[in-house]
């Protein structure tokens, strides 16, 4: 279970994110909207402890951090908070001097100390999971951004985390490619895998979303199922980013 | 009794200046380059760690080396320090000198190669839980080398000619013969044309090697 309680975040002086309370149960899938700047990447970074949050408790599985602010958090306790969920970031971040199967070995050998020959296996298993087996020998930069996204996310898969998190994933992609990398994500919410996904693909969130929240300013503005949220949201904010959405997807 | 041409003297010397080259100018190049990248590589993590007086020591040692001539350093550790009854032999006191100097450009090299690394790298190594010295090891340093290939073969190719310095050391390293012999035969021009050709030929090789593991590390390009 994944639950986030009074999360804050600032930089400096500026608050960034002002009290996020979240519960996820095992096999969920979480999607995140909202305006530019509303906090969705300091969010999900945190939680990946890319971020430090500035006070409030997270727990991802086992793990369990509390954060106060002005008290460095313990290295371990990052550590542990952060191997429990794998990141697929909006810009790949793949390693470009591994082939797709060494990124996807990577975390296995060095983190999880697998044997090289098992973690060739489930790499290899992984990149299947994501239609690229027959490309397990290319570098990144041989691939098309969807190929380098679907490695991004066997490679974020690799490490057996308890939740996927997903930075608006197909940003980056000509439109063309972004139905593949999205079929992907589907399949693996098919499969039962908890994740939390930031993505303006309004379709694909009422599809494959079980709750969606909205997240504006730093706080959660509305959160609830797909069909309630887009159908009959409560809070003006709400219809007003949903037709500014409406408004650019008609141009 | 044919009289001794020009070629003759060239063809004479030609010998005892590359042996000259291999015995001393060789090992004073690669035993020095070799101390002093892992002295670089140190000094650049030192630069770059959360430890203040660690950074600031390697600060220190940039500063001085960089802002003292090669030649003035070879003199303290080899003529000064005898004074404080430490006495280094030639060949050691240049080592030690040129690796000091080594390790100080190219810390600043290996520093900046690691800086120019995307910041999404470091973030991808943390997401999959590696700690700061893996994500160090396994994805930052392979690819700052590849950054830093270019740069650091020239501070060897300038090492290679630096190591001449090392004549006034008394080792009779390639420079050092040249003068020998043309003290013998007074043929300046000459033999020191020699001497230069031969210096010529090691960096020719060297750029050479360059090339290979430019070629080597291009197997995966980011752009
Ligand atoms: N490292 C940082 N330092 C200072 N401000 C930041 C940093 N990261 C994000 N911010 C600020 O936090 C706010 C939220 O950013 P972000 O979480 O990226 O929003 P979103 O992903 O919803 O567009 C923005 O105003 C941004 O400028
Ligand atoms: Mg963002």
């Amino acid at each position: 279970m994944i639950e986030v309680r009074e999360l804050t975040k600032s930089f400096g002086g500026t608050s960034v994110l002002r009290g996020i309370d979240l519960t996820l149960e095992q096999g969920q899938v979480l999607v995140v909207i909202g305006p530019s700047g509303s906090g969705k990447s300091t969010l999900l970074r945190c939680l990946n402890a890319l971020e430090v949050p500035t006070s409030g408790t997270v727990t991802i599985g086992r793990a369990r951090v509390e954060f106060r602010p002005n008290e460095k958090p313990r290295k371990k306790d990052v550590l542990a908070l952060r191997r429990q969920s794998g990141m697929v970031f909006q810009a790949y971040h793949l390693f470009p001097h591994f082939t797709a199967l060494q990124n996807v070995m990577e975390g296995q050998v060095t983190v999880r100390r697998r044997p090289k020959n098992e973690a060739r296996a489930k790499a290899l298993q992984l990149l299947a999971k994501v239609g690229l087996e027959d490309r397990a020998d290319a570098y990144p930069h041989q691939l098309s951004g969807g190929q380098q996204q679907r490695v991004g996310i066997a490679r974020a898969m690799s490490i057996d985390p308890e939740l996927l998190l997903f930075d608006e994933p197909t940003s980056a992609l000509d439109p063309e490619l972004v139905r593949e990398v999205l079929k992907v994500i589907r399949e693996l919410a098919e499969e039962g895998r908890t994740m939390m996904i930031v993505t303006h693909e309004m379709k694909f969130a009422r599809e494959v979303a079980d709750r969606i929240v909205l997240l504006d300013g730093g706080v959660i503005v509305e959160e609830g199922p797909p069909d309630q949220l887009f159908g009959q949201p409560r809070e003006a904010r709400t219809r007003q980013f949903l037709s500014l959405l409406m408004e650019r997807s008609l141009v | 009794m044919g009289e001794t041409t020009n070629l003759d003297i060239f063809t004479d010397s030609f010998l005892p200046l590359l042996k000259a080259g291999i015995a001393f100018t060789v090992p004073l190049t690669l035993i020095s380059f070799a101390l002093g990248l892992v002295l670089a590589m140190l000094t650049a993590l030192a630069r770059l760690s959360d430890l203040r007086p660690l950074a600031w020591a390697a600060g220190f040692y940039i500063w001085i080396i960089r802002g003292t001539p090669l030649l003035v350093q070879l003199f303290i550790i080899f003529y000064g320090l005898p004074s404080l009854g430490i006495l280094i032999d030639a060949f050691p006191a240049a080592v030690i000198g040129f690796s000091l100097s080594v390790g100080a450009y190219g810390s600043e090299i290996i520093r900046a190669s690691i800086v120019s690394i995307p910041k999404g790298q470091w973030e991808a190594a943390y997401s999959l839980g590696e700690t700061r010295l893996q994500a160090l090891r396994r994805i930052i340093l392979p690819q700052a080398a590849r950054v830093s290939v270019p740069p650091l073969s020239n501070s060897f190719i300038s090492l290679v000619k630096d190591t001449s310095l090392a004549a006034t050391l008394t080792v009779t390293e390639l420079f050092q013969k040249g003068q020998q012999i043309t003290a013998a035969v007074y043929k300046p021009l000459l033999i020191y044309s020699e001497v230069a050709l031969i210096y010529l030929i090691f960096c020719t090789v060297l750029a050479l090697l360059q090339r290979q593991l430019e070629r080597y590390f291009d197997r995966y390009s980011t752009v």
